[in-house]
């Protein structure tokens, strides 16, 4: 198994106009949570919120891009949104592998987004199948 | 533990797995008498017992559960 037991990962992304306006191109939420200032201002936030699914996004690239083999499947993931996501913000992503079931080749990830103020944003686990 | 004790255990853990309150297993019970139990549900049960018991299956082992008595079969062999 090349996984172990409290293996770490590390990533950094940033939410740049190009994801934004991609995510929105793509998927049509224009909610004016996440399209207007003064909407989110007025909702006690401090400028237009970031979608939490973009964060998705970024989940799919670390079990896609960044883990040792490419054979990899998500099983199912869970994400708790705990705060506001700018745009242009720096998000730091921790994952620890918490489970390995050798009897079914599948392996669970625990992990957050930080932001620049080491405050969460989001947590969840993740649960990956190893396509061998 | 006895069977019923554990069949009462793996029930719970299939209800909660399948996320329908409605399931009942019982010894004879196979992936095909339960819609929703396909081969992802069957991870997820492998996982959720594995978890739940503290113990760890071997592929082959779970390769010979034919149904649910055979399953128990092998969680007991463990010392539950």
């Amino acid at each position: 198994m090349i996984f172990k037991l409290g293996n770490k990962f590390e990533e950094r992304f940033i939410i740049t106009d190009e994801i934004y306006n991609g995510f929105i191109d793509v998927f049509k939420d224009k909610n004016p949570l996440h399209t207007n200032n003064q909407f989110a201002l007025d909702k006690g936030f401090k400028g237009q919120v970031m979608h939490g699914n973009i964060l998705n996004g970024f989940l799919s690239y670390f079990i896609g891009e960044c883990l040792p083999i490419k054979g990899v499947i998500i099983h199912s993931q869970e994400i708790q949104f705990k705060n506001a996501v700018y745009l242009n913000d720096e998000l730091y992503f921790n994952a620890e592998i918490t489970g390995i079931y050798d009897s079914v080749n599948t392996i669970e990830f625990k992990y957050n987004f930080k932001n620049k103020d080491v405050k969460i944003v989001a947590k969840g686990k993740i649960q990956i199948g190893l396509l061998i | 533990m006895t069977k019923d004790e554990l069949l009462k255990q793996i029930n719970t853990i299939f209800i909660n797995t399948l996320d329908n309150e409605d399931v009942i297993v019982n010894e004879t019970t196979t992936a095909n008498d339960v819609e929703e139990w396909d081969s992802l549900t069957h991870i997820q049960l492998v996982v959720a017992i594995e978890k739940h018991f503290k113990i760890r299956f071997t592929s082959k082992e779970i390769q010979s559960w034919d149904n649910v008595g055979v399953m128990l079969e092998c969680i007991q062999k463990k010392g539950i």
